[in-house]
This record gives structure tokens, C-alpha cells and sequence, in this order.
């Protein structure tokens, strides 16, 4: 037990940079104020989310106590706040057991299997704490106040709250650690990784379908429905996914029935926990071995083909964009990662409308966004739709932070930092724009968008990605994360990411902002088109000013 | 060809001196080679000279170009290997060595030549296809090594180039290194090993605490008393 604490301990360290932080502040004392930035950048940033969040709790609460079914709010927030761990987890634990790079430390080592997988468990819990806090805390407090729970509630509370990570990780790890125990062929361990992922998406996906298409009804019907039969919905829910309701009912329902379902709620998540560390110590390392070795083809090839291979000569600009995509490619958490906003945003929808797009609803909607007196608003909509599927990846945001210890070779290089960071930035415009013109496809195919109108769209979503990609890259010019063990961290575990996803939300608001006192100008409609342009346009080009004279001067600082 | 004026590095607010007021200059033609016991700043000096880090005050030149105020040029004229080399994992070497000669401007021709020539010398023609992640650490200093070298620097600067080579690679390596300086280049490396230090350099400065305490030929450094080895000196230097 000692030495699973000192795993757990180290790898909590490693994992927030325990150790780091401490070194910063108590030697680097010129670098104090870095975390702190951060620490108000996120409060800044964050707080009015939270803020928006708890209204929208407040009046979940509020219809359900109407309804005499106060615990909504609870169910609703221990229901979703599962599924999210559960959708993350696919990914953070399938990095934290096959992709960490301290795994080749800790396999010699005289440890159990269950041992490391136990303390890379607990690793990811403890940052999923991260996101389940904010989401649980308001409704927990809102019902407890609202009811005015006792002291018990507030105990159980705390505890349920602390558990909730447990039962999703737990599928989660188990669908990976099974995944690559039957699955990992050697050879192809990192498409498999990527496919694996993606499997598990479209599952989560699947079944969001499925229970989307369970009320049915036009929207007035749908909201009298649901405020009357929430707690039938509730359960419907509940039943595909039964933690959340035993979650809430621990919570709420009185006397030894609540704490029947909390004990049950946390004997659940117990026992799942033994049988993960049970199960991971007959296959984990079996899984994890096979994926440490690489193919190797030691071939050597033909004369010809060899001189093919290296018979391009490209400008550093085209290398350093080639070498983004390459490594991009190749690895599948940042495949995974910055792929799922500009593809899986679009499909999503396209899914969406797809399955509900058959009801006679769905279509007097679309006959009704297609009248030309909404043409603007729903254009500008499809703009917002175009720049929230470009912005909504960290592939700009974590360009530099991705190149951790290999980042001596960045400053060793002839090459300006500002030509460097050209190079990425054409590889995270690419693939916002990606996002762009799949979004602008779906809107020809579902809305019908004239041709012209189309182009305008996309060359707005164009110059809008440029400018988001730029600022994400800026982001992550002035305070990369290149201290890392797992690629995981670099993308997912960046701050970074979190702020280039605000200044998305930003500068939507900017640009929609000016659209609106455009429209209450009564601009003309091609007015309202140029204005953004020429916005986004002087935007862009004082974001990129700004980041080619940020390289310059931060690269330079950066020491490797 | 390397000119260094009075360098100076320290962490933690001065308290720790990495390197202190070290200067020296070592010409073109010449083999050079750095020793010091760990910790003794070999590595940050080294780092300071290809631009890795800043230093707190001096100039370093190199080719005639200062590296802080010139680092383009400076950086054209080095061919650097690190001690540990992290490499982009999921690039084929051959991809990585392309890369390189993409980020040097070197010619097709060129290029393909001493691609050629070093994967060659190094055994590496088989395995230039795979991942470099497949390497073992031995493979991967050979393709940083030849890296380093696709563009042809005047001035190689190589920290423990050494270790992880096989015998053979690394007697060709030494060749190599004897190679370039005759055609009137330089090589600065640093090593433990101190017989090859004392086969190969043509000057070997010393550094202990951030501190150059010796610098000179063998000869010099045995300052008449011919029986001493480089190492009982090296010892008998960094003890006191």
C-alpha cells in the first residue's frame, strides 16, 4: 500500500507540475508572476461560464420544484457530469496507460501492474476533478440551500461529488485496457489507437442519438412533455446510465433510502475499481508491452526509391508545415484531439438534423430559416456555425507546447522564429478551415444557401479561421507548455487550449456584436458582410503583427 | 573560428554560478576538447554557445558571427549533437534528415551525397526508412550526428558524441573529426573519456565549477613533467 501512495504521489507531482511550480516560485522568482497570469486569466475567463451555468441550474431547480421533483437539478447534473468523464476518460486513459513516457521507468521497476494502473487512475481522477467540481458544485449547493439540507446532506454531498469520476473512468479504462489487450497488433498500435478512439466516440455519439430521438413532438409539446414527464425522462436516462440516478437519489430521497442508494452508489464504484485493478493485472502489462515495441521493416530500399525519397528540396517555411503534419498525423491523441472539432462538429450535425430532419416539424423549420427575410440572421448564424466548428480545436493553441523536448531543435535551427511559427500556423489554418468548408457544405445541403452567398460565407469563415488560428498560436508563442511526459499533456492538459477556446468565444461575440449594430443601423445586407470583412481583416492582420514580433522576442527568451 | 569572452551563467538568482567569466578562443584547424567533471557547466556552456541558452553576460562568436547578435549566420556555420538527443520520435530518419537539410538550405545534390556517405559509414541505410522511435540510443546519436552534418559547418560542436556509439562508429567518428579540422575547420567537443581526449584534441581546456582552471596541449598542460597522464591531471586540476 506504501508504495502505491509513492506512485501516486510521484505521479500526481509529475502531473501538475507540483515540483515545477515550487521551483518557480521559490528559485525562478522573475517567473512568479506566469502562474498567477494564469491563474487570473482562467477566474476571468471561466467565471462567467460558471456563472451562465448556475442560472441555468437555478432553473432546472426552479421548474422541478414546481413540478414537485426538486432532485432534476441534481440527476441532471450527475447524469451529464458522468457522461463528460466518461467521453474524456476514453482519451485521458488511454494516454496515461499505453502513452506516458515515464511507463519505460516504471515496467522494471519490482511493481504490480495493478500498481501503475492504480496510480495512473488515481492520476487522471484527480484531474477530472478539474471539470466535474465546477459542474457538480452549483446544483449540489442550489439543492441543498433550496431544501435546506442537514449536515448529512452536505457530507454525503461532498462525497458523491468525490466519487463521481470513479464509475465512467472505470468504464472507460476498462474499454481501453480490454481494447488494447485484443486488439493492439503491434504494427498498427497507433492507427489502432486512433480507430479505437473514434469507435468510442461514435458510440457516445450513438447513444446521444438514441436518446434524442426519444421525445418526440413539436418544441411547445417537447417542453410541456419534458417539465411533466421529467422524471419518467430522468429515468429513461438513468436507466442506460444508472450512477448518476443512485447519485441523486443518495442525495435526496430521505432517511436509510438515500443512504441505501449512497451506499450503493459508492459500493458500485468500489467494486468496479477492484475489478479494474483485478483485471489489470492479468492483461495490463500484456497490452502495454506489445504497444512498446515498434515495427521495425529494416529494409533497405531500392536505389531509386531512395533517392525519390529524399529528392525534394522545400524552403524551411514548406519543412517546418510538413513536419507540423507529419507528427500531427502520427500521433494519435492530437489526431483525436484536433481532428474531433472541425470533423466530428460538422457530422455531429449533420447527424442531428439527419435524424430529426424527417419530421414535419424539422421541415417547416428549414421552409421557414429558408424565407428570405431570415436569409441574414440565418447566414450570419451559419458564419457563427463556420468560425465556433474553425475555433473549437487546440491545434493553434498548442503548436509550440507540442514540441516539448525536441524544442532544442527549433532554437538550434537557421531558421527565424517567425518563419517557424508560419509554418505551424498554415498547418492549424488547414484544418480549421477544414471545419469551415464542411460546415459551409452542410449549410448548402440542409438550408439551401445560394452559391454567392455560400462564398461569402466561406471566405468570412476563411479569414475568421486565419485570425482564430493566429491568436491561438500567439497564445501559445508566449507561454508554451514544453515540459511534458505524455503528448496527452501537451494538448489536453494545456491551459493554452482552454484560453484559444475563449478567444474563439471572443471574438464570435466581437464580430456578432458588430453585426447586430450593423443590423440596427439598417445596413444594408452587403454592408453587414463588409464590415465583418474588413473587422476580421484588421484583426487578423494585427494578431499576426503581434505574433511574428512575439516569436521573434519569445523564442529567443525560451531556453532548451 | 570560436571566440569566447569572459561567459558568465548562473541559476537561482546569481546564487549558483553555471559558468564563470570564461573565455577562450580556439582557432580553425583545430581539434578542441572540453573536460570537466559533472556539473562542472561543460554542458551550459556548450548550450550557450549554439544559442540553446542566454547567457547572463559575454559574447560568444563563431565563424565570425556573434550567436546573439547574428544567430541566423552563427547558426548556419554549426553542426551541434547534443548529449541527449530528443528527436521528433515519429519521423523516419531519412524524413528528420531531409528535414534537416530542408531547414539548412542544402542543395539536392549535396544532400543526397552525404545523406548517402554517413548512412553509409554508419550503418544505418537499413533503418533510415523506420520511425525514429524504433532507434536504439546508439542509432538515434547517429542521425542526429548526421543531421548535424548534412549541411557541411565549419565549426562542429558536439557535447559527449561519443557515448552510445559503437567502436567502429566512433573510430570513424574520431576520423571524421581529424578529417574536417585538417581541411581547416574546427571541432569543439566535450567528453569524459580522456584517453581519446588526449589522442585526438590538439587543445584541451579544462572547466571545474564554471571556472576554465587549465587550457593548452598536452604538453602544455604537463608544463615540463612528462611522466603525468591526462588524467592524474585532470584529477590533480579539479580537486582543488
Amino acid at each position: 500500500m506504501k508504495t502505491f501512495w509513492t506512485l501516486v504521489k510521484t505521479n500526481l507531482n509529475v502531473n501538475f507540475g507540483i515540483s515545477a511550480l515550487k521551483y518557480r516560485f521559490t528559485r525562478e522568482k522573475k517567473k512568479r508572476w506566469e502562474p498567477v497570469l494564469i491563474a487570473v486569466g482562467l477566474i476571468v475567463g471561466l467565471v462567467p461560464l460558471l456563472v451562465l451555468y448556475t442560472f441555468m441550474m437555478l432553473g432546472v431547480f426552479n421548474a422541478g420544484k414546481y413540478l414537485n421533483q426538486p432532485e432534476m437539478v441534481l440527476a441532471v447534473a450527475f447524469i451529464f457530469a458522468q457522461l463528460f468523464v466518461l467521453f474524456l476518460g476514453i482519451f485521458y486513459m488511454m494516454g496515461a496507460f499505453y502513452f506516458s513516457k515515464d511507463l519505460h521507468i516504471l515496467i522494471p521497476l519490482p511493481l504490480k501492474p495493478y500498481q501503475v494502473l492504480g496510480s495512473k487512475f488515481v492520476a487522471v481522477m484527480v484531474n477530472e476533478y478539474l471539470t466535474v467540481l465546477p459542474l457538480l458544485l452549483p446544483p449540489i449547493i442550489i439543492y441543498g440551500t433550496g431544501t435546506g439540507g442537514g449536515v448529512l446532506y452536505w457530507l454525503k454531498g461532498l462525497l458523491l461529488m468525490l466519487a463521481t469520476p470513479v464509475i465512467p473512468l472505470i468504464l472507460s479504462s476498462l474499454f481501453i485496457v480490454i481494447l488494447m489487450r485484443f486488439i493492439n497488433i503491434k504494427k498498427n498500435k497507433d492507427l489502432l489507437a486512433i480507430v479505437g478512439g473514434f469507435i468510442g466516440l461514435f458510440i457516445i455519439l450513438g447513444s446521444n442519438l438514441f436518446l434524442q430521438r426519444i421525445p418526440e413532438g413539436d418544441e411547445q409539446e417537447f417542453i410541456k412533455g419534458f417539465l411533466i414527464k421529467q422524471s419518467g425522462l430522468i429515468e429513461e436516462i438513468g436507466r442506460k446510465f444508472p450512477p448518476g440516478l443512485w447519485a441523486t437519489y443518495g442525495l435526496a430521497r430521505p432517511g436509510l433510502e438515500g443512504l441505501g442508494y449512497f451506499a450503493l452508489f459508492m459500493v458500485v464504484s468500489a467494486a468496479l475499481f477492484a475489478v479494474l485493478m483485478w483485471l489489470g493485472d492479468r492483461i495490463f502489462y500484456r497490452g502495454l508491452l506489445s504497444g512498446q515495441e515498434v515495427a521495425r521493416r529494416r529494409r533497405s530500399l531500392s536505389e531509386e526509391e531512395a533517392s525519390r525519397r529524399y529528392g525534394r528540396v522545400s524552403s524551411p517555411v514548406s519543412a517546418i508545415f510538413r513536419r507540423e503534419w507529419k507528427l500531427f498525423l502520427r500521433t494519435p491523441v492530437y489526431v483525436l484531439n484536433g481532428l474531433s472539432g472541425p470533423i466530428i462538429g460538422p457530422f455531429m450535425l449533420v447527424f442531428m438534423l439527419a435524424a430529426q430532419g424527417q419530421s414535419e416539424e424539422a421541415k417547416e423549420i428549414f421552409t421557414f430559416l429558408e424565407k428570405p427575410e431570415f436569409a441574414l440572421p440565418v447566414s450570419l448564424g451559419g458564419l457563427g456555425l463556420m468560425l465556433f466548428t474553425a475555433g473549437m480545436n487546440v491545434v493553434a493553441s498548442t503548436a509550440l507546447s507540442r514540441e516539448g523536448q525536441t524544442f532544442w531543435i527549433a532554437k538550434m535551427i537557421p531558421v527565424a522564429p517567425r518563419h517557424q511559427v508560419l509554418g505551424k500556423l498554415l498547418h492549424a489554418f488547414l484544418i480549421s478551415a477544414f471545419g469551415v468548408v464542411v460546415t459551409g457544405i452542410m449549410l448548402v445541403a440542409f438550408l439551401g444557401f445560394s452559391v454567392i452567398r455560400t462564398a461569402v460565407l466561406l471566405v468570412l469563415g476563411l479569414m475568421g479561421s486565419m485570425l482564430l488560428a493566429s491568436l491561438g498560436l500567439l497564445t501559445d508563442v508566449m507561454h508554451p507548455k514544453l515540459d511534458w511526459n505524455t503528448p496527452q499533456e501537451a494538448m489536453k492538459q494545456n491551459v493554452n487550449g482552454l484560453f484559444g477556446m475563449l478567444l474563439t468565444l471572443l471574438i464570435m461575440a466581437l464580430l456578432g456584436g458588430l453585426a447586430a449594430l450593423l443590423i440596427i443601423l439598417n445596413a444594408p445586407e452587403w454592408m453587414v458582410y463588409v464590415g465583418l470583412g474588413i473587422a476580421t481583416a484588421a484583426m487578423t492582420v494585427l494578431s499576426l503583427v503581434a505574433l511574428f514580433s512575439a516569436a521573434e522576442r519569445q523564442y529567443g527568451k525560451y531556453e532548451a | 573560428m570560436i571566440q569566447i569572452k569572459n561567459l558568465s551563467k548562473s541559476y537561482n538568482k546569481g546564487k549558483i554560478k553555471a559558468v564563470d567569466n570564461l573565455s577562450l578562443h580556439v582557432r580553425p584547424g583545430e581539434i578542441f576538447g572540453f573536460l570537466g567533471p559533472n556539473g562542472a557547466g561543460k554542458t551550459t556552456t556548450i548550450k550557450m554557445m549554439v544559442g540553446l541558452l542566454n547567457p547572463d553576460e559575454g559574447s560568444i562568436v563563431i565563424n565570425g558571427f556573434d550567436i546573439r547578435k547574428q544567430p541566423l549566420e552563427a547558426k548556419k556555420s554549426i553542426g551541434y549533437v547534443p548529449d541527449n538527443p530528443d528527436v521528433y520520435d515519429r519521423l523516419t530518419g531519412i524524413e528528420y534528415l531531409n528535414f534537416m537539410a530542408d531547414v539548412y538550405r542544402t542543395p539536392l545534390s549535396i544532400r543526397k551525397e552525404r545523406i548517402k556517405y554517413y548512412l553509409e559509414m554508419f550503418n544505418l541505410e537499413d533503418a533510415a526508412h523506420d520511425l525514429i522511435k524504433s532507434y536504439s540510443h546508439g542509432m538515434k546519436q547517429k542521425i542526429v550526428l548526421t543531421g548535424a552534418l548534412i549541411h557541411d559547418p565549419a565549426v562542429w560542436i558536439l557535447d559527449e558524441p561519443l557515448v552510445g556509439l559503437d567502436p567502429k562508429a566512433a573510430h570513424l567518428l574520431k576520423e571524421q573529426m581529424r578529417r574536417h579540422c585538417d581541411k581547416g575547420n574546427t571541432v569543439f567537443f566535450s567528453t569524459h573519456i580522456l584517453e581519446v581526449a588526449e589522442k585526438i584534441c590538439d587543445r584541451i581546456g579544462i572547466i571545474s565549477k564554471g571556472r576554465l582552471i587549465a587550457i593548452g596541449t598536452m604538453e602544455e598542460l604537463r608544463q615540463g613533467d612528462r611522466a603525468e597522464s591526462l588524467e592524474s591531471i585532470f584529477l590533480e586540476l579539479t580537486e582543488q
